[in-house]
């Protein structure tokens, strides 16, 4: 009887496992360098401001570097990564994935259904082309990244506006540093601190649960003994959807 | 004594009805509704996404004049598969409909292309690409490309979940007695890459 159960479930799962999808990097928390283009110095300064983000807003985003897309498309790659992860809140889908493949030299910024407002096609659009295209084309990959996820961190934290990052255009640094800059690092600095310290009290050595409720334990497996140096400030995705929101670009 | 045999008599009706729900229910004698309200959301999705890029293609029309009204075959075949494609009328019941549905996949293609041909003469135009506006509308059209694959993707795997039901033990069982009406749903024929957005390079 308990045999004939068995077999039973093993054709179930079988049926199941039928859709077959890419495979992906082992998630290694909100940065995940699978293409080996990030410095661990710029590693650390993403991981530190996408989690101010969140512990702000809840909104998460991810930043992933893929060695190859296997043939998929970046939308479609992006897409399934991005539910199968379930970046952003499971109630609110605030989720945003920044996703580089050096290989394929395609990048693109995937929007939950929830912040498509926010982030909208156009803008994410105007963030590729002008804030990380040109500096990919110069082969300064960290620059591109952080400076994609400065907008994007802007944008979502209502500190920076649309308009703003349309007039930066593509006319390389701007000479002044602008003061918002300046307060927005120190916030982060702070934030980030903060944030860190409340992480090591309140949690303990246990894993990392303030996103809400995603009970599947798929994505989430990455344990202290990775490489990654940042492993005390990893998240897992809080059950977030995606409708293929966002843009994406190639150099 | 006699009050507790009545008592007990009198809550085992509601315990066995809820046993046979249970019984049932790991049947999946739900599964069938459960699968077709699904695909049907899945579906309403995909025409939502396809309005949403015809209600975008008039200001792009009149944007691309504003700068290339010489390329009038181009505009006048988006404008032609826009209006055919969106005369088509779409009740619920097309999903059911293999003929009805061809049409529409069929009108949705030929609008595909032919904004396709025009994104692809609009690169001639210099000023027309630097516009601002062009570019938002242009992003946005590639964006809703982007939503109407993975729209088609989610109710492609919703019809073959609701499909398999209908012929695959037990749902067949429930699909020969209690759900006599619920016929197989059509789905996308082409392959997902054929409906990828328009490549843009600027």
């Amino acid at each position: 009887m308990r045999r004939a159960l068995l077999v039973l479930a093993l054709l179930f799962g079988a049926s199941a496992a039928y859709a077959q999808t890419p495979t992906f990097p082992q998630q290694t928390g909100r940065v995940t360098d699978d293409a080996g283009i990030l410095d661990s110095a710029t590693r650390a300064a993403l991981v530190e401001k996408l989690a101010g983000l969140e512990a702000r807003n809840t909104d998460q985003l991810f930043v992933v570097t893929v060695k190859s897309l296997q043939g998929y498309a970046i939308e479609d790659y992006a897409n399934r990564m991005f539910r199968q992860w379930g970046i952003g809140q499971r109630d609110k889908n605030n989720g945003v994935l920044l996703l580089v493949a050096p290989s394929d030299r395609k990048v693109r910024i995937e929007v939950g259904y929830g912040l498509e407002g926010t982030l909208t096609d156009a803008i994410t659009k105007l963030i590729i082309e002008n804030a990380i295209i040109p500096r990919f084309k110069a082969n300064d990959f960290p620059g591109g990244i952080t400076r994609g996820v400065d907008n994007l961190v802007g944008l979502l934290l209502g500190e920076n506006s649309a308009q703003n990052i349309a007039a930066q255009k593509s006319a390389g640094e701007s000479k002044a540093i602008p003061v918002m800059a300046v307060f927005l690092t120190i916030w982060f600095l702070i934030a980030g601190w903060i944030f860190y310290m409340m992480h090591r009290r309140g949690l303990g050595g246990g894993g990392s649960n303030y996103s809400s409720g995603n009970h599947s334990s798929s994505s989430w497996s990455s344990s202290s003994s990775s490489s990654s140096s940042s492993s005390s400030s990893s998240s897992s995705g809080g059950g977030g959807s995606s409708g293929g929101g966002g843009s994406s670009g190639s150099w | 004594m006699a009050f507790s045999a009545t008592f007990a008599r009198f809550i085992r009706i509601p315990i066995l009805a809820a046993m046979l729900g249970l019984l049932l229910s790991g049947c999946g004698v739900n599964n069938i509704p459960s699968h077709e309200e699904s695909a049907k959301a899945k579906w309403s999705d995909v025409q939502n996404q396809y309005q949403r890029r015809a209600d975008l293609i008039p200001n792009l029309i009149e944007t691309v004049k504003g700068f290339a009204a010489q390329e009038r075959t181009v505009l006048e075949a988006v404008t032609a598969a826009r209006a055919n494609a969106t005369s088509i009328k779409i009740s619920p019941e097309i999903i059911n409909d293999p003929e009805a549905f061809k049409k529409f996949q069929e009108a949705q293609a030929q609008l595909s292309g032919a904004l396709g041909r025009l994104i692809a003469v609009s690169e001639r135009y210099p000023e027309l690409k630097s516009n601002q506006n062009f570019l938002t509308l242009q992003s946005q059209l590639e964006g809703t490309e982007n939503r109407i694959a993975v729209a088609r993707r989610d109710y492609i795997e919703a019809v073959r979940v609701y499909n398999t039901e209908l012929r695959t033990f037990p749902g067949v069982i429930w699909a020969s007695t209690l759900y006599k009406s619920n016929k197989p749903m059509e789905t996308f024929t082409t392959a997902t890459d054929l409906s990828r957005p328009p490549q843009v390079r600027f």
